[in-house]
């Protein structure tokens, strides 16, 4: 059957492929520093177009985790499923955005080579208007917030129609009023472009905030200690439930 | 800060004045123009010099060799600099070349340059032995220096290694450039005049002085160093102005 699709419908077919996949699933991962072995067998999955947190004591290879995905750190054995043909965006615990640029160079940055320039432009504005700083484009960063930067660099992050956000810790050490606003922008956007979002936090409000699925991680050798599944609306008692469970789990 | 501008200026003005003052005073003191000339003499004998036929011819060979060493210099420089930023072994590699040139007394190179090369390459092959291994290894030390936070960003966002190069690593760099040329320059005038003190090419700063401190007219002598000071700082400008027209906020 193949073999009677022409180029074109070849094309189609392998998109369509990527629709109905899938998943992504870390099978029995191995991945030790010198002696220290971080994840020994280790098995995670990740259901596709939700907000599944990560959350867990400090040293339990969050980032690590999210490093293996986007390949910046080689695994020693294990298996990584759902991730071909797949794009990685990434938002950083700080906006890592390139100071002689200007907001929109630095989200036209990742994307230059993947549209043409009218698309590109497109694309920018639409971003810019729904993060909020439309007016701050031909801005430098070192003229705007730390949070109007971290919008930027979010901005950035769903420039590019990645399949998959990996966040690290992204809203930490913003005051509890920026935080807030950063989520519900965050939610904002997510719900424009519904991708895969892997969440990593020390902050248990933020995680149940934000996501559909949280995995609650144990110290190293890692395993899951706990998965919690939380509804779209839930009342004030059933969330501080979930953050008592929580909490005690990580202590 | 406008105040403290001002001030800062008043400053410079006294320490220049004050400068001249003891130069005027130890020239009365050893009433010899053999031994040093006044103040006067020496502005005369600056604008005889200025204005005399061959001036321009002069200094544009200096300047002309000065700029040929420092283009080599910066091109060699930021190209090697680079190389070892990134390339480790390549950094092992080059480092104790540019020590060994670092600790070479210049009179040494000059002294072998003068075996090796004709007259006029002299000067050229000092203020490029001279300034390349500034440039170089501030430009590596600009590389080495760059944030790995974007680095590691751009090979998250797979941005192709030569955007990496041109796009990070490059306005990273450029302050360092800058920086390493503008010291580089410093020692390179010096670097040129000497050379053509010993090598005395037809035209050049330095042949002038050596004949005018042949013949002991030491007035002379000092106008030509005003005048290489003059050029130096000019350079200085002009480096300044182009970096600050590069920088953005």
């Amino acid at each position: 059957m193949l073999s009677n699709l022409g180029f074109g419908n070849l094309r189609t077919f392998t998109k369509n492929l990527k629709i109905i996949a899938m998943d992504l699933e870390l099978k029995n991962i191995n991945k030790s520093f010198n002696e220290f072995k971080l994840f020994d067998n280790f098995s995670i999955l990740f259901k596709e177009n939700i907000i599944t947190s990560i959350i867990g004591p400090s040293g339990c290879g969050k980032t690590t985790l999210l490093n293996i995905i986007c390949k910046t750190c080689k695994l020693n054995s294990g298996n990584i499923i759902g991730l071909d043909r797949k794009e990685i965006s990434y938002i950083f615990q700080e906006p890592r955005l390139l100071p002689w640029k200007t907001v929109k160079e630095n989200i036209q940055f990742v994307i230059k080579d993947l549209y043409p320039k009218r698309k590109q432009k497109i694309i920018i504005q639409k971003l810019l208007q729904i993060v909020e700083l439309e007016n701050f484009g031909n801005h430098y960063p070192s003229q705007l917030s730390g949070g109007m930067c971290q919008r930027v660099a979010m901005a950035r992050a769903f420039s590019n129609s990645s399949d998959i956000i990996l966040i690290d810790e992204a809203f930490k050490g913003l005051d509890i009023k920026l935080k807030q606003n950063l989520i519900r922008i965050f939610k904002k956007i997510w719900i424009k472009y519904n991708k895969t979002v892997i969440f990593v936090t020390h902050d248990i409000d933020e995680a149940i905030q934000l996501s559909k699925e949280i995995f609650v991680l144990s110290k190293p050798s890692v395993n899951i200690k706990h998965k919690f599944q939380l509804q779209d609306t839930f009342s004030e008692s059933d969330y501080n439930t979930v953050k008592k469970e929580i909490i005690e789990l990580i202590d | 800060m406008k105040v403290s501008i001002t001030k800062n200026k008043i400053y410079t003005s006294i320490s220049i004045i004050l400068m001249i003052l003891v130069w005027k005073l130890a020239s009365v003191f050893l009433a010899s123009d053999f031994i040093l000339p006044s103040p006067e003499d020496t502005v005369l004998a600056f604008v005889n010099i200025i204005l005399a036929k061959k001036f321009f011819v002069t200094i544009s060979y200096t300047i002309l060799r000065g700029l040929i060493g420092f283009s080599i210099s910066i091109i060699l420089g930021v190209v090697l600099g680079i190389f070892s930023g990134i390339n480790n072994s390549f950094y092992s590699f080059l480092k104790p070349i540019l020590i060994t040139i670092r600790s070479t007394p210049v009179i040494s190179l000059i002294l072998l340059a003068l075996i090796w090369f004709n007259i006029d390459s002299v000067p050229i092959f000092i203020a490029f032995l001279t300034m390349f291994p500034v440039i170089c290894t501030n430009v590596t030390s600009g590389i080495q220096n760059t944030d790995t936070n974007l680095i590691e960003m751009a090979h998250v966002f797979k941005i192709k290694k030569y955007r990496i190069l041109h796009e990070i690593y490059l306005p990273s760099i450029l302050p360092y450039i800058f920086s390493g040329a503008s010291s580089a320059l410093g020692f390179g005038w010096r670097a040129v005049i000497i050379g053509e003190v010993l090598s005395q090419p037809q035209y050049g700063i330095g042949t002038f002085m050596q004949s005018a401190q042949t013949y002991l007219i030491v007035k002379d002598v000092i106008a030509w160093t005003i005048i290489a000071v003059i050029i130096s700082y000019a350079f200085e400008f002009g480096i300044r102005k182009f970096e600050n027209f590069y920088k953005k906020p």
